[in-house]
């Protein structure tokens, strides 16, 4: 019993985190069911994406509601990072344990060293959606023709760089898949440093794409066996409950607190996963 | 009339009044419906799987996913059956809503965004293949 309530409380916090900070929460996840509950790293990178697609489409929903996530440009986004989660998904199944620990902990310290020092919300940090990013709104608009760049600009900002943009999308599906995230921790940086889309939509869109990501690596994982229902419903439930919360309170949340936390728990994660991937 | 087309992001589409549809608060329907759905099988899963005293991580585990069985399951209000189906639920619901999104993009005659929305779908039906053709070896 301890376990499944210790599951749902667990989704729930990342569910929290990964709505506020435009990730799908599986940074979160994966270091708790290997290190907390003790299950390989590969079945929980299954049941990760689960929580993602929960967390992505509990909060992809208020985002479009309010009209803040760019649905064109998240589509068109995520059929390259969902062509990449599909190969991610492949190679998985092809790494040993101790490789995708080593990683894990890799992408642990890049996130939490990326978060500490970039303060400056245009500058790509994850951790501000809070922060109102929509400060381009005095830029010039596009100009209304009907090239792709265009299409996919939004109200008051103009998409720039779409290649560089494309090609980190698909570096973004493959680590999804590999590592059970959502894919934000690259994706919001593309979207916000490389292609000019101001960071509160960068945000939302990433969670808007998120879901797609993950779902075209998760159908490899069901199929092939690798969710335990039993695990992925609490952590799903208990995801929804978070990422409710959070897409509905992100507007009052002072988020540098809440980043400084995050980095001091990706830190401590990073540590546990390098001694997994050391010790195994 | 402020007419709406096929998302908030788009300024091409934004004056060509084609039709009185906002896209993008069908699409979020869409997916509170297919969470909301999910969450709610889940949670009967988690509790009819309680209420026979099981927890997460026992063995033996939950039975693997079997569609043949699955209808057998839920008619006998087995936790697997709702497990299994809530899960399904939730990991069908994005791809819903890009299938959502091509009837949009169709509807307004927006050829890129309907081949991108095709090519996702294409993606993922490529994910359940290869799934498929490896799931007897793995």
């Amino acid at each position: 019993m301890i376990a499944g309530l210790g599951l749902i409380v667990g989704g729930a916090g990342a569910g929290l985190f990964g709505s506020l900070l435009g990730l799908g929460g599986g940074v979160l996840i994966v270091p708790m069911l290997t290190l907390g509950f003790g299950m390989p790293l590969r079945d929980a990178v299954g049941v990760s994406l689960v929580s993602v697609i929960v967390t992505s489409s509990a909060s992809a929903s208020v985002y479009l509601q309010r009209h803040v996530a760019n649905l064109r440009l998240g589509m068109t986004l995520e059929l390259f990072t969902a062509f990449g989660a599909l190969v991610g998904g492949l190679l998985a199944y092809l790494l040993d344990e101790r490789t995708l620990a080593g990683l894990f902990a890799a992408l642990l310290i890049y996130v939490a060293i990326s978060m500490l020092v970039r303060h400056d919300p245009r500058a790509g940090g994850e951790g501000a959606v809070a922060d109102d990013a929509e400060t381009s709104d005095d830029e010039e608009p596009p100009s209304g023709g009907r090239d792709a760049t265009a299409r996919l600009s939004g109200p008051g900002y103009r998409i720039r760089h779409i290649g560089p943009g494309l090609v980190g999308s698909i570096g973004a599906g493959v680590v999804s898949a590999l590592l059970g995230i959502g894919g934000g921790l690259v994706k919001v940086p593309v979207m916000n440093v490389i292609m000019g889309v101001p960071l509160r939509v960068a945000t939302a869109t990433s969670n808007l794409m998120i879901g797609i990501t993950a779902s075209a690596s998760a159908v490899i994982y069901l199929v092939r066996g690798g969710i335990d229902p039993s695990v992925a419903a609490p952590i799903a439930v208990g995801a929804f409950v978070g990422a409710s919360l959070g897409s509905r309170t992100a507007h009052r949340i002072d988020l540098r607190v809440l980043r400084l936390l995050f980095v001091g728990v990706l830190g401590y994660t990073a540590f546990e996963m390098t001694r997994k991937a050391l010790l195994l | 009339m402020k007419v709406r087309s096929a998302g908030s992001g788009d300024r091409a589409g934004q004056g060509s009044l084609r039709a009185p549809f906002d896209l993008d608060r069908a699409i979020a329907r869409l997916l509170t419906l297919g969470t909301y759905l999910s969450v709610l099988l889940l949670t009967v899963g988690i509790v009819s799987m309680a209420a026979a005293g099981r927890w997460p991580l026992q063995s033996p585990g939950v039975p693997g996913l079997d569609l043949a069985r699955l209808p057998g399951d839920l008619a006998a209000a087995r936790p697997a059956g709702f497990l299994w189906l809530g899960l399904l639920c939730m990991i069908a619901t994005p791809s819903a809503r890009v299938l959502a999104a091509l009837l949009g993009y169709l509807r307004f005659g927006e050829r890129s965004m309907v081949l991108v929305s095709v090519g996702i779908l294409l993606v993922i039906a490529a994910s359940v293949a290869i799934g498929l053709s490896g799931s007897g070896a793995a």
